[in-house]
């Protein structure tokens, strides 16, 4: 899955699921958004859903210091990397 | 430090009822809101009672996802009514945000709808490579869940009490909350309880034999509190909700005053934990008239808990009986909505609050023949208008836990 199609997923899953209203890739997720840790946790089950793997509980602390869409979706291009490497 | 409470503000939803004027309609008219229990899709069938309490109308509850994400269906019923008594309340956000504003609610299980998907995942899924338990299962389905969801809905940073004891849950919850009022802990309170849809309670029930289904093609006659022909309880859902102030703030600040709660009282049977045990019951009424400072020839009406089990309502009314004597209005308010469990205390009060204001007390639904082991009481058979200055609301739990609360007309 290229950047592209992993923006197009998690914002959609965002909007979805989380009621987020016009998501910028650069918003800080909890202060426009009111994302909190709860929330974290269950974005963390769908993107393992999407990957279609489990993720290690190291890699699950790591997504703690996500603030931003973006690094959402850096985090995922990691994993995704890890992963296939 | 001893202080007068009030209530200020309340909001039920019920079987026969949300807004107001609903309930009082349904009260004035008879009409019961016990109906088939709904298909469950797992234990209704193994179920002999066939019949629920059910709030079957639509409820526009307006919450956000930030809201709700840590809800079940009992927290929604628990929220709507918070919300309801805080809007009519008009107490400032500063006040609601301050700390001397508590949350004294909760239920019977938290959210068995939530408890049942968890262990659906333990006893179907087990070998899926993904948890389906949510993230947030937990915070719906604690015993908690009702009050912490309040608390965090509106911000409110007072205390916290959560007494969840079956069906002295909300009894209990108004009780402590006048406490915490009077004695100077906090100066008002949310107070109440809530229980959802539930096939689990009905088929534990079921189980002790002590559920109604001699009339499962007839839900509205039952159940029948003091009737000769009653068969056993009818579970029901709902919540309840007052708010609890200290009078002098409450007056300073220009609340409308509904009622005040005069007197609460609180024991153990001490032994039995199913059994009715009329020196418990009997010891609890006195109990609160002696909190209350009055005596129990001062109270006009008895909101009985009156379950419509065939030694339940025996041991109530010689308990009735052996504090009041016959003087006392009294009327089962489950005969029409079935038992809501934990918000039965709260539920019951507010209808009685009701009542008061209208002048008027309702009748015990179904009550055809009175059975004669409790005929020594001064039964509401029909609509009776009347003032009521003082009334009782009493409950009683599984593990022998009575509760009574004493409220007057806003004097």
């Amino acid at each position: 899955m290229n950047r592209d199609e992993l923006q197009e997923q998690i914002v959609a899953i965002l909007v979805d699921d989380f009621e987020f209203e016009n998501p910028g890739l650069a918003d800080n997720l909890r202060d426009d958004h009111g994302f909190d840790s709860i929330d974290a946790i269950e974005l963390l089950a769908k993107i393992e859903k999407m990957l279609g793997f489990q993720l290690a509980r190291e890699e699950k602390e790591k997504a703690m210091s996500i603030r931003t869409i973006n690094d959402i979706l850096d985090y995922i291009e990691g994993i995704q990397a890890a992963h296939s490497s | 430090m001893k202080r007068r409470v009030v209530i200020t503000a309340c909001s039920a939803i019920t079987p026969i009822g949300y807004r107001r004027s609903d309930i009082i309609e349904s009260l004035q008219q008879g009409r019961s809101g016990v109906k088939p229990l709904r298909d469950d899709g797992l234990l209704t069938q193994y179920i002999h009672s066939r019949v629920f309490g059910t709030v079957d109308y639509p409820i526009d509850y307006g919450f956000t996802r930030k809201d709700t994400k840590t809800m079940g269906p009992v927290a929604f019923y628990a929220c709507q009514v918070a919300k309801d008594v805080l809007a009519a309340s008009g107490l400032e956000q500063k006040f609601i945000t301050s700390g001397r504003l508590g949350v004294s609610f909760s239920s019977t299980h938290g959210s068995p709808t939530v408890q049942r998907n968890i262990y659906k995942t333990f006893f179907s899924n087990l070998q899926s490579e993904f948890s389906s338990i949510g993230a947030v299962d937990y915070l719906k389905s604690m015993v908690h869940t009702t009050a912490v969801n309040i608390a965090r809905m509106f911000g409110i940073t007072g205390r916290i009490i959560a007494s969840s004891t079956a069906c002295t849950t909300s009894s209990q919850s108004i009780g402590f909350g006048y406490e915490t009022i009077k004695y100077g802990m906090q100066d008002a309170m949310i107070c109440g309880g809530a229980d959802e849809y539930d096939t689990t309670t009905v088929a534990v029930f079921d189980n002790l034999l002590a559920c109604s289904v001699d009339y499962n093609d007839r839900p509205q006659c039952t159940p029948r509190p003091f009737d000769a022909k009653r068969d056993g309880l009818v579970v029901g859902e709902g919540a309840g909700a007052v708010l609890l102030e200290e009078y002098e703030s409450a007056k300073a600040r220009g609340a409308e005053i509904l009622g005040e709660v005069i007197g609460f009282a609180c024991n153990n049977n001490g032994g039995d934990l199913i059994l009715p045990n009329l020196d418990g019951i009997t010891a609890t009424l006195r109990l609160a008239l002696a909190d209350a400072g009055i005596r129990a020839r001062d109270v006009d009406f008895v909101s009985a808990h009156a379950t419509a089990t065939k030694m339940g309502d025996v041991i109530e009314a010689q308990a009735i009986d052996a504090v009041y004597g016959g003087r006392p209005l009294v009327t089962g308010l489950k005969s029409y909505m079935g038992h809501t469990m934990g918000s039965c205390g709260a539920i019951e009060m507010i209808l009685t609050l009701y009542m008061m204001e209208e002048g008027f007390v309702a009748p015990t639904l179904n009550l055809e023949t009175v059975d004669e082991r409790c005929s020594m009481l001064n039964h509401v058979r029909e609509i009776t208008n009347t003032e009521t200055r003082i009334a009782a609301i009493q409950n009683f739990a599984f593990g022998g836990v009575n509760t009574c609360l004493l409220i007057a007309k806003n004097r």
